[in-house]
């Protein structure tokens, strides 16, 4: 990747990360848009699987240490989505927009899988409901958003390698 | 599909793991660490984020605040409009009262109760009837003046009929007494039929725009003296030995809601006072209030006059001229004969 395209991508990733910050609590959905996955799915596709669970890792961390209760489980369910995402680009990142937005649903279902059962918070009804109906929802909604971004972004950063 | 190259997968599984490693153990951290950990994270790297966090939220609070206010200005714009409506009903019975007070006696007070169906646009139903003494053919009054006569009494209601009603004939005069006429409805479409007509006026006696004309008392029903409209201008008629006035009522047809009906007794007693003593009223309270005026601004004239003590001190009778006597002594002891005179006459012999 040139450096222009790697400034562009971190430039993009910021955003995305601000973003997160700034439109998600305006909207305050139940089933939230998740633009710290999409941040996180845009680097994992074009970087090294080493470096986007150490991306993940570090997303994970920020958004943890304003939920200190479950600090680490964002961390860690970050580092598995960004490793398991760069792993599996080849699979998906094709110049499918269907395609693209599985992965970006599941990513975000795994995230908020993993993110739950590390936290042990929601347990029973409760952790079923969350992972079966609200996260779904959320990660229909993060994947919605996330081809926008990823439509958006395509001239600028170009396709993602295989 | 190409695979991606991988160098060194090795490094990237080392990698990996050791991220995976760490944050399983900040979840196993204890409690005091872990929001310690935090605690600098969110006053260094996060801070800006956190920050844009609040500002968010508390844009998102200010929109739905600002929905929640736009709701209560609209409640309060809503109880401001019916508080008008309640002060101008309040400005109306006062009115009401000073009428009652100067008709004294002779009337029955009643609620207008309009209908809306077609066609009963100028007839009104009166809560008050012939158990209350209403007779048909009384006149209907307000403190505006007139508004049309009972057609119909019931023992409980009775119905009345307004001024632009096809069967409204009153007598009527100028208020100065200039011309007489009769005064019917206006026959127009829309708004226009909310007017009145004054017929039959003598060529010789041409009315100015601003004219109050009053029932003149002819007829029987009406007593003289009550207000029905102010002249508009004159009408384009075929008449040729008279003239014809379009005529704005004093009595607004929405504003009417409570009324008095006059008894026959009453009208026949008349009423030619009654509406010009608010005139009087009305008058005298300007005297005052002018009076009140002049005197504020003499006293403060004479508040901003200063006092010459010289000229207060100074007597306003010359001590030297009351003490002047009024007869010269020396005048007076002036005697007119000189007796030396006399005695010196000059011995003179006679021959």
């Amino acid at each position: 990747m040139s450096f222009s395209r790697t400034v562009s991508l971190a430039v993009i990733f910021l955003l995305l990360v601000a973003l997160h910050y700034t439109l998600q609590p305006v909207l305050a959905w139940r089933a939230s848009i998740d633009f710290l996955v999409i941040a996180l799915l845009l680097v994992a596709v074009r970087t090294r699987p080493g470096a986007a669970a150490l991306a993940g890792f570090a997303l994970g961390l920020l958004s943890d240490s304003l939920t200190p209760e479950s600090f680490g489980a964002g961390a860690l369910a970050m580092t598995i989505v960004g490793f398991g995402a760069s792993w599996l680009k080849a699979a998906f990142f094709a110049d499918n927009i269907a395609l693209n937005g599985v992965f970006i649903f599941a990513g975000k279902w795994a995230f908020d899988t993993i993110f739950l059962l590390a936290e042990h918070r929601l347990q029973g009804t409760n952790l079923l409901v969350q992972l079966l109906l609200w996260s779904p929802l959320a990660a229909a909604a993060t994947a919605a958003a996330g081809l926008v971004v990823l439509l958006t972004v395509r001239p600028v950063l170009g396709a993602p390698r295989a | 599909m190409r695979r991606p190259a991988r160098t060194n997968p090795r490094v990237d599984l080392v990698l990996a793991a050791a991220c995976g490693l760490t944050a399983l153990v900040c979840l196993v951290l204890p409690a005091p660490a872990r929001n310690t950990a935090a605690a600098a994270l969110r006053t260094t790297l996060v801070a800006p984020l956190a920050s844009m966090q609040v500002k968010a939220e508390l844009s998102r609070r200010a929109f739905l605040a600002h929905d929640a206010a736009l709701r209560i200005v609209d409640s309060v714009t809503l109880r401001s409009q019916r508080l008008t409506g309640v002060e101008e009903e309040n400005e109306r019975l006062r009115k009401l009262l000073g009428l009652a007070s100067a008709l004294k006696w002779g009337f029955i007070p009643a609620e207008a109760l309009q209908g809306r169906g077609l066609g009963d646009d100028f007839t009104v139903t009166l809560s008050a009837g012939k158990n209350a003494g209403v007779e048909s053919l009384s006149p209907v009054v307000t403190a505006e003046g007139l508004v049309g006569m009972v057609e119909r009494a019931d023992d409980s209601f009775s119905l009345a009929i307004f001024w632009p009603h096809p069967d409204f004939r009153v007598s009527a005069v100028a208020a100065d007494g200039s011309a007489f006429g009769i005064v019917t409805g206006h026959r127009a479409e829309g708004a226009s039929k909310y007017f009145l007509e004054l017929h039959s006026v003598p060529l010789r006696s041409p009315l100015k725009a601003g004219t109050l004309v009053v029932s003149s008392g002819l007829g029987g029903v009406y007593p003289r003296g009550i207000p029905i409209g102010v002249v508009v201008s004159e009408m384009k008629t075929t008449e040729g030995f008279a003239k014809s006035y379009l005529m704005r009522p004093m009595v607004s047809l929405p504003d009417i809601s409570s009324v008095f009906i006059l008894t026959p007794e009453r009208a026949r007693s008349g009423v030619e006072n009654v509406w010009a003593t608010g005139t009087n009223v009305d008058s005298v309270r300007k005297a005052i209030v002018a009076a009140g005026d002049s005197m504020r601004i003499r006293r403060d004239t004479i508040a901003k006059t200063p006092v010459k003590r010289d000229t207060l001190a100074k007597p306003s009778v010359k001590r030297d001229t009351l003490a002047k006597p009024p007869v010269k002594r020396d005048t007076a002891a002036k005697t007119p004969v000189k007796p030396d005179s006399s005695a010196k006459t000059p011995g003179k012999r006679m021959p």
